[in-house]
């Protein structure tokens, strides 16, 4: 039970903070960011050059994951989405587009670091083992505890800084904002940015764990709408709930339904499809809070 | 004397929609105008071609003497020309507080923003009383003195106010309509007031103009407005 509720746990910070980054962009902008899990990938793999191939430290290949989307995300959102939104009546083009940058996005990828699964040296030796009740490598430990710690300082930086505060504002209404002297491009910009830039930050700190490979954005993607759905789409709490659900359901799945054969999966979907017919606005659906 | 805010044969369209037909209006250091009419006759519209909501396609706009259309939303409001909209429009989300703190949005002094803080607060004891409540629960009316005290907390030289008393209960209507007045006379903001409700517009304006379909068709002190047979006839008749 111990163990269940450690992985669990483990495994939500990680996909809390995916969420988090896609249900910005998507309260921010209206968008659907398909390409959310290539962006994912690319982080990874950016912490596995910097780390893996160039020797430098861990941290210094997390920074540059996180650099290196929030500039990915900066130009997506000002020489892509900009222009379409602005030209475009229909919200088809967004998903178009974003959809269009999620294979762009695997191109490059296979292009720069090949479709090979890469790994990188553990961060940390050693396994916690609490009286067999709960067994968990340290790395595994410390790679949750970061992922907390940046969901923690995103929620502090949206709700008193003054940029989190202009972001809500956008987000919740966007001509009142701009009357407030908001600039919509700006913190547009700034938005997809930062999600993009969570997207990184995990795609680096999972690499350490699961290691990468081109093959993992687009079920990525998928597993970050289901958190958004399940929480309420454009909402932090919902996110946030929503990644910690799926974290628990694949950690029960994993612990108590792998006796069935691969189901777990089967399983959360049905839950999933049997939850949104009755609640299809999530559980905390309504605009960013 | 030069006008603060100069409208000068403003012309702007909607998609079909042609809802100003070249209209001047003056505005002066000081004072408080009305634009009456009714639902349609373009009302808003002056309003979000001064705040460059909307592109204006023909005529110019002036304000302090130099030229204010084609300039960005977010960038007017630096200048000091600040939009309440129709319908409220309050961050249902955020606290009263952060509703206010947007509104200071452009401003960095810390100090001179906690000033502004203490003035609205004590302007509108209510939004006092609800400082922590999350705005989308407040009264209509409370709303209402939110999103004039967000707009005070920019610290405007102008205020646009967009129909302030539209579905405000009738006692609250008064309180709204004394601090516009005193907002006016005390803190030395021009007010360009946009009204349904003629009669409470006149009476706190100094002058007005009526629109009908996006011309102005009447303009003169308000005090004069009130008694002119015309006005009395087309927007004066059913109210109160
Ligand atoms: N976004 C828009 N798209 C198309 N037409 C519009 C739009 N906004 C306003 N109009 C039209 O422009 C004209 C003027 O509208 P405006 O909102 O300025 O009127 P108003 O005087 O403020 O009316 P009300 O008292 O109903 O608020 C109307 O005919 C309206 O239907
Ligand atoms: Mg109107």
């Amino acid at each position: 039970m111990e163990q269940i509720i450690a992985n669990g746990l483990y495994l939500g910070a990680q996909y809390a903070l995916i969420a988090l980054g896609l249900t910005l962009i998507f309260a921010l902008m209206n968008v659907l960011n398909f390409a959310h899990g290539q962006m994912y990938v690319l982080g990874g793999f950016v912490t596995y050059t910097i780390y893996a191939q160039l020797g430098m430290p861990f941290v210094a290949g997390l920074l540059a994951s996180a650099v290196t989307l929030a500039v990915v995300g900066a130009i997506v959102e000002k020489f892509l989405f900009r222009p379409v939104i602005k030209r475009s009546l229909r919200e088809e083009s967004t998903m178009l587009l974003a959809a269009g940058i999620a294979f762009f996005l695997d191109a490059v990828i296979l292009l720069a670091f090949g479709e090979k699964q890469r790994g990188v040296p553990k961060i940390i030796h050693g396994v916690l083992n609490w009286d067999f009740r709960i067994i968990m490598p340290y790395d595994r430990i410390l790679i949750g505890a970061l992922a907390i710690a940046v969901i923690a300082t995103f929620i502090l930086y949206m709700q008193y800084s003054k940029t989190g505060r202009a972001m809500r504002a956008l987000a919740q209404d966007r001509v009142a904002a701009q009357l407030m002297g908001v600039d919509v491009n700006r913190y547009s910009m700034i938005g997809f940015a930062l999600g993009a830039m969570l997207a990184g930050i995990v795609g680096g700190l999972l690499v350490t764990i699961t290691g990468v490979n081109l093959g993992m954005g687009g079920p990525t993607s998928i597993k970050a709408f289901m958190m958004v759905m399940i929480g309420g789409a454009g909402v932090i709490s919902g996110a946030i709930v929503g990644g910690f659900i799926l974290g628990m359901m694949e950690s029960i799945g994993l612990t108590v339904l792998s006796q069935y054969g691969d189901i777990t999966y089967l399983v959360i979907f049905v839950t999933l499809m049997v939850f949104l017919s009755f609640r299809p606005q999530g559980l905390m659906g309504k605009p960013w809070g | 004397m030069e006008p603060l805010l100069h409208l000068d044969k403003v012309e702007l369209y909607y998609d079909h929609v042609y809802a100003l037909k070249g209209v001047s209006i003056d505005l002066n250091e000081g004072e408080t105008v009305a634009l009456i009419g009714a639902n349609g006759a373009g009302k808003s519209s002056i309003l979000r071609a001064i705040t460059g909501l909307n592109p204006i396609h023909r005529g110019e706009v002036h304000f302090q003497g130099s030229r204010l259309d084609g300039t960005r939303a977010s960038d007017i409001v630096k200048l000091g020309i600040v939009m309440v909209p129709e319908g409220r429009r309050v961050f249902p989300y955020m606290s009263v507080r952060d509703n206010l703190l947007m509104g200071a949005f452009t401003r960095d002094d810390k100090a001179a923003i906690k000033q502004s803080l203490d003035g609205v607060l004590h302007r509108f004891p209510r939004l006092k009383e609800r400082y922590s409540q999350t705005a989308g629960t407040l009264s209509g009316g409370e709303q209402q003195m939110l999103v004039i005290g967000r707009a005070l907390m920019a610290k405007p030289k102008l205020l646009l106010l967009d129909e302030p008393s539209l579905g405000i209960a009738p006692k609250l209507v008064q309180d709204i309509a004394r601090s516009i007045l005193a907002i006016n006379r005390d803190e030395k903001v021009s007010v360009l007031l946009v009204e349904q409700n003629s009669r409470m517009a006149l009476s706190i304006s100094h002058r007005a103009y009526a629109l009908a379909t996006g011309n102005v068709v009447v303009a003169g002190q308000s005090k004069d407005l009130l008694k002119d047979e015309r006005i009395k006839a087309a927007y004066l008749g059913g109210e109160i």
